[in-house]
């Protein structure tokens, strides 16, 4: 910190605590507390919806390649015996569906995800540091503003000995004021401006996403069920009705009464 | 105790081997299954991994599915004290009117999705964690092997090497085995007959039911490999079905298209919010506040914001106020052709106190102004111009004259047809109005442009 802003830091701290204690009349702006309160709202709920869109898009990649990694599991699992049985068969075809469709969605909805969604939100949460940087100038700018106006108001009050002193005062004051004035102004008249852009800004978002989540699932959807023809004929109902299940015990159970797992 | 004597006398020959001194009996096929046995042990550990992970992305999935809605419904519905935001932006109607179902049905889908992953949990994680407590046991099997084979290989050698001495010289026998040689060797072979039976039963154990295990575990994936589909598909399913049931129902189209043509659609709606936003001073970052402050200066006075500049009138009167908050004042100034920005903060005091003196400039202007132009530039303040040499009288003056005014401040250009300067600069004045307020023509290095007249000191050199 340069020493110009050390001085104004140490001056500023001094004036809030001034104010703490009521020696320093605190300017309250109305209009200023709306319009920033509103665009708290909206910058917390962007930076929600950053993080939100960021992981929706991870946990779809991440569901379409964990697919990926329990197909090549499966495969192994057949593997180790027999290689042409109904389940293998259906096991590689499904091998073969899911890396279809995990390519297939990286390479088509990798650079769509990033058009509509993440970059228009990356570039608005971009703009908050900024607007912060605004905002905290114009709180600045109003301590000195404050800070003025109240030795200004005391050399009026108590005219001192020498006759520059006021009209020093005055001066800083108008300077202060209008420094702060012009941030205010621009402030006020902004913020509503931003938060209302918001809405036309994000609405192309919404429909680029129903339709993403839709292809998703469609395109997951439709691949997916073509592996169905491979299974036998019953498998469908067998799983309805938790015929499946009773099996996997029963093989556990049959695995457990081999003599190499202790059992005899 | 026994476990650890038992290493502990394995532990020489498991050196040996290892160096090359003692052989080691090799079973190729059971190496074979004890080689897929591993693979599918490792698959186990996967299988069990990697359907968490899944179930873990599809948790995630929902979630954040229903985290972006619920946001962004909030930002397209009016933040406190906002009101009306179809009424503004009527062709964003159509996003603001869905915003409800669409949270609605992401949350919908949230809970839908929770028995289908604690199926998942309990019918696929479930037994998969119980084949690898199977797994377990049997390699403990497999090591208990490792062991009889050990104490197998280590028997063999001794007797053999044993054999090998009783052959060779039977002189020696009698130095090297005076506690009768014979008896030892007997022992080492009862010893090793144990070892023998010991290895292979648990050898020929696993040999047999390895195979059998292999088969098990293919009958034990397909049911599970099955199940799991369908679980899969139906998360698919209930994605897509609450998709097209929301979309028919708010007649938006979701119909399959290609990513490239979604983003394509998405550019063509794109409105120029964006280019709006950017235009915003807020989001600009601010360089200094005092050149924020001038630009502000010269931008509401010459043209502020998005209103044509020639529809701005500054009033006239300013003069009389302070100057200094810029406002955008609408009282007119007829006959002007466009309004000046009104001079840094000249007036400032003055409305405040009636005994103030001339300001001086503010800090921030250049110093070099400090001084006698500041007082000339107060005064003409005050005072009217002279008026200027508009009409000169012919005859006194032969050649026009040629007029110069110095620049007070810096001025950049706001629009076409100004004339940008820096302080100090001297400006050939081609035509001046009666009123600083006005905007005048100058000429400087071969430019020729309007400029506002208060930012000059008036002082003419005249040449």
């Amino acid at each position: 910190m340069s020493w110009a802003g050390f001085k104004k830091s140490v001056n500023r701290a001094g004036t809030t605590l001034l104010q703490k204690t009521g020696q320093i009349e605190r300017t309250v702006d109305r209009e200023f507390a709306d319009e920033e309160a509103k665009y708290r709202i909206f910058e917390k709920e962007c930076q929600a919806l950053q993080k939100d869109s960021k992981a929706y898009w991870d946990a779809m990649r991440a569901m379409s390649a964990a697919q990926g990694r329990i197909a090549e599991t499966l495969e192994t699992f057949y593997g180790a015996a027999d290689q042409s049985s109904e389940g293998a068969m259906a096991g590689h075809a499904y091998k073969r569906s899911v890396d279809d469709l995990d390519s297939s969605f990286n390479r088509e909805m990798d650079g769509p995800f990033r058009t509509t969604i993440s970059e228009p939100l990356g570039k608005m949460c971009a703009y908050f540091p900024i607007v912060n940087e605004h905002v905290a100038k114009r709180n600045k700018k109003l301590l000195d503003y404050d800070s003025a106006r109240s030795r200004m108001k005391k050399l009026i009050d108590k005219p001192s000995e020498d006759p520059t002193k006021l009209p020093k005062a005055q001066q800083e004051h108008d300077e202060c004021k209008e420094m702060f004035d012009m941030l205010n102004n621009q402030l006020i008249e902004e913020l509503p401006q931003l938060l209302d852009l918001r809405v036309p800004y994000f609405d192309p978002s919404f429909e680029a996403m129903i339709r993403m989540q839709a292809k998703f699932a469609e395109e997951g959807y439709e691949k997916l069920s073509g592996v169905q023809r491979y299974f036998a004929d019953n498998v469908r109902d067998d799983y309805a009705a938790g015929q499946l299940d009773a099996q996997v015990e029963n093989v556990l159970q049959e695995m457990r009464e081999l003599s190499i797992c202790g059992g005899n | 105790m026994k476990g650890i004597g038992k290493a502990l006398s394995r532990t020489p020959f498991a050196v040996t081997t290892k160096i090359g001194m003692a052989k080691r009996s090799a079973d190729t096929e059971f190496d074979e299954y004890a080689r897929h046995f591993g693979n599918l042990e490792s698959a186990a550990d996967k299988l069990i991994k990697d359907t968490k992970a899944f179930c873990d992305a599809v948790t995630a999935l929902f979630t954040s599915g229903d985290g972006y809605a619920t946001h962004y419904s909030v930002i397209m519905t009016p933040i406190a004290g906002e009101y009306d935001l179809i009424g503004k932006h009527p062709d964003s109607g159509h996003t603001i009117r869905s915003q409800d179902h669409y949270a609605q049905a992401m949350k919908e889908l949230k809970e839908l999705i929770g028995p289908e992953l604690e199926l998942i949990e309990s019918r696929i994680m479930g037994p998969a964690k119980e084949i690898q407590v199977v797994m377990k046991t049997i390699r403990k099997t497999i090591t208990k092997r490792e062991h009889k084979l050990t104490d197998y290989d280590r028997y063999n050698n001794s007797l053999t090497k044993l054999r090998d001495k009783k052959d060779k010289s039977l002189s020696d026998e009698k130095n090297l085995f005076k506690a009768s040689p014979a008896i030892l060797c007997l022992e080492l072979e009862q010893d090793f007959e144990v070892a023998t039976n010991e290895y292979d039963y648990i050898n020929t154990a696993l040999k047999q039911d390895l195979p059998r295990f292999m088969m098990l575990a293919t009958q034990f994936i397909d049911p599970l490999f099955s199940s799991f589909f369908y679980m899969q598909l139906n998360v698919y399913y209930l994605l897509l079905e609450k998709m097209n049931s929301f979309a028919d129902e708010n007649k938006w189209d979701v119909a399959n298209t290609s990513g490239a043509q979604i983003a394509g659609e998405y550019e063509e709606k794109r409105t120029d919010a964006w280019q709006r936003i950017e235009d915003l001073g807020v989001v600009k970052r601010i360089v200094s506040v005092s050149r924020l402050v001038q630009a502000s200066r010269a931008q509401n006075g010459g043209a502020p914001g998005s209103l044509g500049r020639s529809n701005t009138t500054a009033s006239s009167s300013s003069s009389l106020k302070p100057a200094a908050p810029p406002s955008r004042s609408t009282s007119s100034a007829s006959g002007y052709k466009k309004a000046p920005p009104p001079p840094p903060s000249l007036g400032g005091s003055r409305g405040l106190s009636p005994r103030a003196e001339p300001a001086p400039p503010p800090p921030y202007t250049a110093s070099s102004s400090v001084g006698s132009t500041t007082l000339a530039a107060a005064a003409a303040k005050r005072a009217p111009p002279p008026p200027p040499p508009l009409k000169p009288k012919p005859g006194l003056k032969p050649k026009p004259q040629i007029q110069y005014v110095v620049a007070l401040y810096d001025f950049a250009a706001q629009a076409d047809g100004d004339l940008s300067f820096n302080t100090g600069d001297r400006i050939e004045l081609i035509q001046k109005s009666e009123s600083a307020e006005d905007w005048w023509t100058g000429r400087l290095n071969g430019v020729q442009g309007v400029f506002p007249g208060k930012f000059l000191y008036k002082n003419s050199f005249q040449s």
